[in-house]
Order: structure tokens, then sequence, then C-alpha cells
């Protein structure tokens, strides 16, 4: 550490963004606690953690519902409890934006972190990843996956702090949360059920709320309200904590399969690969859809079927039928670095197999491991849409973004449009994103390939 | 279909006792009836076929012999390495009196090491050279941390890498090709190993290099006591680095002799071509002589002897009958019909091979060898 002073500066930087966040990051982790304590059978919750619970929620954050609120009701002359007296809709954007900007400063940090490590401590002065990362930056369609990846990343770890209401009070239990409005003359109280049969959108004029709008209760709808007057943008911000998790865990999983089976076939070779081969195929040969219906319908009344209104289900489907394709992927270079010499040096000086797989060969396959999982993820997504538009997928009133495509189909050509548009232009944009992040990865990690004639690695397919 | 498969046994064992009396060294490896093979589809290669050679304690064997020959099989044999579709189908290799064969490599994984022909593809380009050694350096001698890597660096100084403390922290690829190779036989050497099996480490390298590399082998081998298999296809490596040599010819030794031995008289025609083919060796001005043809690939149980079709010295018995190995020496064995009893040498004895400098000597040790030969009858 001969010039401490580039990483004091990034360390400070790293401690406003914690200030600013300290809320939301303790109340996380006592909460997490508390659940600990509480899963253990036959002991209370300590009063001290119970203490440090409610010491946790004191801790103001500064990107939430809270501290800067859209929820107001116009009094006559201002309105009354939204942000500095702001109209909602300027509230709600104001919120959005500072969520944003903290969220790519926060990406900013991180790779003025990497680029201080890399100039000023580290010792090689280059290895081969810079190259990579190199010609990355120089990956157009790349950076535009990063970017619309990032943002729908942000979508789904700021869900409750983006969406202009909560999915307590809008989408589960709508009768046992009140809100106040300015009815012309005087303010009244409403439960927030009542207040969405009279702001949902049938296709009519006059029975509709869009994009952006206000409801007749004084709230403000930034995708406007499902047919039944609930808020699309809530609905589809924390759908997309749905997809992206049952995206994340079939990927995470199938990723794990294949991935071990490549280096154990490569490694191996002989039997282990044939048998390989044989179970992948006949995994391959069952056909996904039924076998979904199937599964779907035979584990709906089991625990494992109840885990997040069924989503984990579809994840496990999802990893079980998807793992054969990726496996094939990582054989062949998997195969190709198993020939290597440095492969059979370690061999010949006794390192263990399990040690050769992942520190002499996973290296080489982590690139494509890369490409073909955000390739992937893009396909699950696409793939629980299509199943939640079929009505398989996820349960209500879980928000699933296929969901509230199904939900608008029968008002596409109406006043109305907006309940199956919005949700489908960010599916096709979100997928979009993964799949130029694992394009772009791919330019990067191979300098020779060219983007025009190696179709090979593309996402798996819609499951509908 | 051998004709004196009985005599195998017979005809393997001087040439190996020899050796241990002669040096009055331990054996340190034991091979014996060596045979490794490889089932493809369409046919059995024998990629090595029934070799026997000794490698004794701190001394040097060479192994030399065209592309083809079965020298990597070999080496690859005794560490265990040959991967399907090759199988070591019989014989045994023994190190310190256990045998490897019955799945005992492991138990001397480290005692005995190896290099590989092309530096920057043995070190893995993603790790740091010292990260690779130390990888060894746990699992041979157990060091970790601090220790592990003031042993890392001391190995890189002892392989004469220059600035070892900084080179260390350094990539492969920041290594030029000498270097990798001395980084290499450090990694080699952190599993502090009796043997060091050496698969053409210089053919990647240019001359003045190879130089180096070959002289600090030999000092490594004076310092650590270390026996070193160095398998080359460069005849001028061979005479400079070993003390002992086998000829490999499509997967069987065809000649064993102390190096010098070798050099002076060649008892088989396929060493003479060798050393005949060694730039320098011939008249300047001449044309240098070449082998015609290339190295069968061996895919039966021989029945004749597999150089007949390249010997310049062939006569009609080679196409039926397949030399064994015989004495022509004291310590000194060759596998040629020239040199056994019985066969009409007729046409063959004239033109005594293209080796200019060989011939005299050949024709004198002729004699010899066919009193040799006629002992093992």
């Amino acid at each position: 550490m001969a010039n401490p002073r580039p990483a004091a500066v990034w360390i400070g930087v790293a401690a406003v963004l914690f200030a600013l966040q300290a809320g939301a990051l303790t109340q996380f982790l006592t909460a997490l606690v508390v659940d600990a304590v509480a899963a253990v059978p036959g002991v209370a919750v300590p009063a001290g953690v119970a203490a440090l619970d409610r010491a946790a929620d004191a801790v103001p954050t500064l990107l939430s519902r809270e501290t800067i609120p859209n929820r107001g009701y116009y009094d006559g002359s201002g309105y009354v409890g939204t942000f500095l007296g702001l109209s909602p809709d300027l509230a709600w954007l104001l919120r959005v934006t500072l969520i944003y900007a903290y969220s790519f400063a926060t990406l900013a940090w991180l790779w003025v972190g990497y680029d201080r490590y890399r100039t000023h401590y580290r010792i090689a002065d280059w290895t081969p990843r810079d190259d990579v990362i190199d010609r990355f930056r120089e990956h157009k369609w790349g950076l535009f996956g990063v970017a619309v990846v990032a943002m729908f990343f942000v979508m789904v770890l700021f869900a409750p702090a983006l969406s202009p209401t909560t999915t307590a009070a809008n989408l589960e239990n709508p009768y046992q949360h009140e809100i106040t409005y300015w009815t012309g003359d005087g303010t009244q109280t409403v439960t927030v059920g009542q207040a969405n049969l009279g702001s949902q959108s049938q296709g009519t004029p006059q029975e509709n709320v869009g994009p952006m709008q206000y409801d007749d209760y004084g709230r403000i709808h930034p995708f406007g309200t499902l047919p039944s007057g609930k808020d699309l943008f809530t609905f589809i911000a924390h759908g997309s904590r749905i997809s992206l998790i049952i995206g994340l865990v079939s990927v995470g999983l199938s990723v794990s399969i294949a991935v071990v089976l490549a280096l154990m076939t490569a490694y191996y070779k002989g039997k282990i690969d044939l048998g390989a081969v044989l179970v992948s195929d006949a995994v391959m040969g069952m056909p996904q859809l039924l076998l979904l219906i199937m599964l779907s319908v035979i584990l709906s009344g089991t625990w494992v079927g109840k885990i997040y209104s069924g989503a984990f289900v579809l994840a496990l489907i999802f990893a079980g039928t998807g793992w054969p394709a990726m496996w094939r992927s990582f054989r062949g270079p998997a195969l190709q670095v198993s020939n290597r010499e440095w492969v059979d040096a370690a061999k010949s000086f006794g390192q263990t197999p399990t040690a050769i797989m992942r520190k002499h060969m996973l290296p080489y396959i982590t690139g494509y491991v890369l490409v073909y999982g955000s390739m992937t993820l893009g396909g699950a997504i696409i793939a629980i849409a299509g199943l939640s538009f079929l009505g398989l997928g996820v349960n209500p009133p879980t928000p699933e973004w296929g969901r509230a495509v199904n939900a608008g189909q029968d008002y596409v050509t109406t006043a109305s449009w907006h309940i199956s548009l919005i949700p489908g232009i960010l599916i096709t944009l979100v997928v979009t994103g993964f799949n130029a992040l694992g394009d772009g990865i791919r330019d990067a990690i191979d300098p020779e390939s060219d983007a025009e004639d190696q179709g090979a690695a593309s996402g798996r397919g819609g499951g509908a | 279909m051998r004709p004196d498969r009985a005599g195998d046994a017979h005809a393997a064992d001087p040439s190996g006792e020899a050796a241990r009396t002669d040096g009055g060294r331990d054996a340190l490896l034991e091979v014996e009836g060596l045979t490794t093979v490889f089932h493809t589809d369409k046919e059995t290669i024998r990629a090595v076929d029934d070799v026997s050679f000794t490698v004794e304690e701190g001394r040097t064997l060479g192994i030399v012999g065209e592309s083809g020959s079965g020298k990597s099989v070999t080496a690859r044999s005794i560490l265990g390495l040959v991967d399907s579709p090759g199988v070591i189908e019989s014989g045994s290799i023994r190190f310190r009196g256990d045998e490897l064969t019955d799945d005992n490599w492991n138990a001397h994984r480290g005692d005995i090491s190896i290099v590989f022909q092309d530096p920057s593809n043995s070190l893995n380009p993603v790790y740091t050279v010292g990260n690779q050694i130390r990888e060894t350096l746990r699992i041979h001698q157990g060091l970790r941390g601090q220790a592990a890597r003031e042993e890392a660096v001391r190995l890189l100084e002892s392989v004469g890498i220059p600035d070892a403390r900084r080179r260390v922290t350094e990539y492969p690829h920041q290594f030029s090709g000498g270097m990798r190779q001395r980084a290499v036989i450090a990694v080699a050497l952190a599993c502090d190993p009796d043997l060091l099996v050496c698969d053409e480490p210089t053919t990647a390298l240019d001359v003045t290099i190879q130089a180096q590399i070959l002289e600090l082998l030999d000092e490594l081998q004076e310092e650590e006591d270390l026996a070193i298999m160095f398998i080359t296809h460069d005849m001028g490596v061979i005479e400079e680095t070993a003390d002992r040599v086998n000829v490999m010819y499509a997967g069987e030794i065809v000649e064993s002799a102390p190096v010098d031995e070798l050099f002076d008289s060649p008892q088989h025609p396929y060493t003479r071509g060798l050393l005949a083919s060694i730039p320098g060796r011939t008249v300047s001005g001449d044309r240098l002589p070449t082998i015609g043809g290339e190295v069968p690939t061996p895919t039966t149980e021989p029945t004749d002897c597999r150089f007949a079709a390249r010997c310049p010295e062939a006569f009609e018995a080679c196409e039926r009958v397949h030399p064994e190995p015989v004495r022509v020496g004291p310590d000194h064995a060759a596998a040629c019909l020239l040199h056994e009893e019985g066969y009409d040498q007729g046409f063959g004895d004239s033109s005594v091979g293209p080796a200019p400098g060989g011939s005299g000597d050949g024709t004198a040790t002729d004699g010899d060898a066919a009193t040799d030969g006629g002992e093992r009858e």
C-alpha cells in the first residue's frame, strides 16, 4: 500500500453511499437475525434482539416511500402528506429518479474501485482478464445489455420503494387499508378496495386510468391500472422479483448441474460421458410443457408447490429440463481444456481430480457459463411469462408479468391498451437485454468470434 | 507367431542386469515388457510394444527416436497419464520396487515429475507462476503461506531466474520461452522428485536457450541427485545429456547402450541412420543423409522387423522374423537380425549403413555381436 489515497477516497464514497441507505440495510440484516431466532423452535425472541430490530427500524432510509412520500391528498389549497407538498406524480418521479441515480452511482463506484485496484494496487500490470473487460467496454450492444439488465435489477431490488403504493395495500388486502381523498369540498376516507373499484381500466374512455394518470381518488398510476383497478406499476415492479428469482434459481441450478457434469465427463471421459449423454437425451426427449402441467397439478397441494406461490416448483422444473442443453454446450470446451498439458501436469504432480477440475478446468468454461447463463435467464423469463399467460405459472395474488399481459388481452385495441402492452414491452426489453449482455460477454471473451457468423449461443425459447 | 517367444525375458535380461552391475547404482525405475495400446474404432495401435529398461539413481537415461516411435507414450505410461482409449496392456513398471501398474501411481505422485515439451502449454495461464509452484508445494511438502512463498522464490532462484522475488508474482505470459521452461522445471522440482521425466523439454526452444536448459538440468542433477529420463528426437541433445541411451522405433527399443558406445559403434541400422542425419557429422558439401519413409504405425504383434521397409541393410529374413534384442557388447543390446546367427545376410552385409563414421567399427563389432547372439541360443 504505497499509495493509500485512491483507496481512502473510494472507501469514503462507500461510507456516504452506505449512510444514504443505512436504514434499509440494517433493517434487512436485523430482520434476518429475528427471523433466524424465531425459526428456532421453543425459543422466544430475546429482548435484546427485539430491541435491535426496533432500533434498526428507526434508522432513516433516504430512498423510501416514507422519506419521499408520494401518497397524499389535495385539500383545496395544496397537497397534504406528499414530499414538500409536491403533486404526487412529481414526488413519485423524484423518488424514482433518485433511486436510479443512486443505483448507477453505486455501479460507477464499483467500477472506479476496480479501476483503482488495477492501476494502483494490483501487482501484475496486465492480466488476460483486462483485455476481456476492455473489449467489453468497446462493445455497444453489450453495454446496452448491461444498462437494461442493471435497470431491471434495480427494479427488483427497489420494487417496494419504486412502487407508488405497497403490495399489501394494493394487491393483497385492499379492504384492510384506507386512503383519504378530496371530494371537491372536503376530504373523505375510503378503503383501497373500494377505490380500486372506481379506478378500473375496462377499455372505455370513461372507465380507464392510463399511464401517468390520476384516478378519481387522487392516486397516481405511473403505468395505469389493471382491469381490477389495481396499480399496474406496483404489480410489475413486484412481478419483476418473481421473474428474476425463478430465472436465477432455475438457471443457477441447471448451470450447476451442467458445469459439474461437463467437468466430470470431460475429466473421466468414457463410460461417465456415455451415461450423461444417455440421460440428457432422455431428459431432452420429454415434452417440457406437458411435464410442467403434470407436475404443477401433482405438486399443487404439497408444501413444495406452495413455496413462493408455486414459483419454486417452476424453477425446479426449468432446471430439471434445462440442464442437458447447457451441459452439451459446456462439454465441448471442457473436453478441450481437459486435453491441455497443464491438466496432465497437475495430474502427474498428484493434484486431486476435484481440485484439477476446479482450478485448472473451470476457469476455461466460466465464459461459456456466463454467456449461456445470461441468455437462458432471458429465456426463463419469457417461459414463466408464457406459462402465467396460460394460467399455469405463478398463482395470484403474487404478481407476475405474464398474468398482466393475459389480463389485458381483451383490451388491446381499446383505450386500456396499456395493460398488455407495457408488460409485454418490458418482457421483450429485459430478455433482449439479457441476450445483449450474453452477446457482449461472448465477444469480449473470444476476440476472434464474430457476432454475425456465430449464432451458436441463443436463448432457450419460451415455454409456451 | 513369434518363433522365439520363450527367449523374450531371457533376451531382455542381459542389458538390464548389465546396467545395474555396471553403474554400481540401484535401479530407481524398472520397466519390463511394457505394452501400451490404443483401442481405436478401426484398429488397435501398439504405441509401446514390449519395452524394457531401467533408470538408475542419479543417472540420465535418454530415449531417442523419430516422431511417432512411442517415446512420449512411454513417458506417459510411467506417470499413469495414459487416457482412454489408451491402456497399459501388459508389463510392469516398478518404482523403488513398488509395482505402479497396480494403480499405485498415487502413492508415488511427486516422486516422479514430468516436464513437458511446450512450456507455454504446461503452465496454466490464469495463475501466477508462484501460485502454481505453491500449489505443488502444498500437495507434496505441506507448505503454506509465507513458508510456501519463500520456498517458491528459492525454487525459482535455483532454476536460474533472476529477480525471482518479483517474477514469482508474474503470470506465465510475462515470461519468455526459456524462462517459462525454467519455471516449469521449478514446478516439477517443487514435488521434490527422485525421477524427472523430461518429454522433449528443449524442442520448443531455440538453440541457445536449449543449451542453457540442458546445463540447468545437469546442475540440478548433481545438486539434488536426480535421476532423469530424457526424451528427445535430437541426437545432439542426447549426446550431451544422457548416460545411457535407448533408441526407440515403432514402439520398440531397437538399441540400448551407454551413450559413448552408442555414438562410437552403433549396432542397429536405424541408429546409424539417425547418427548420419545429424548435421555436421557428414563431410561438408555432401548432401545430408536421411532415412527415407516414415515410422509405420504398429497395429499387430510384430512378425517381421518393423524397420525392414526403410532399412538399407534389410535382407530376405527381415520380412518374416521379428528380431529380439541381442547382446552385442558388454552393456550393449540391439534388436537386429544382422546380429543373430543363422540368417542369410548375403546382400545386406556389403552396404553397411549410410553412417560413414560408424561403418568401420560397425563391421568389427558385428563379429562380436554374432558370437554374443549365439550364446543365447
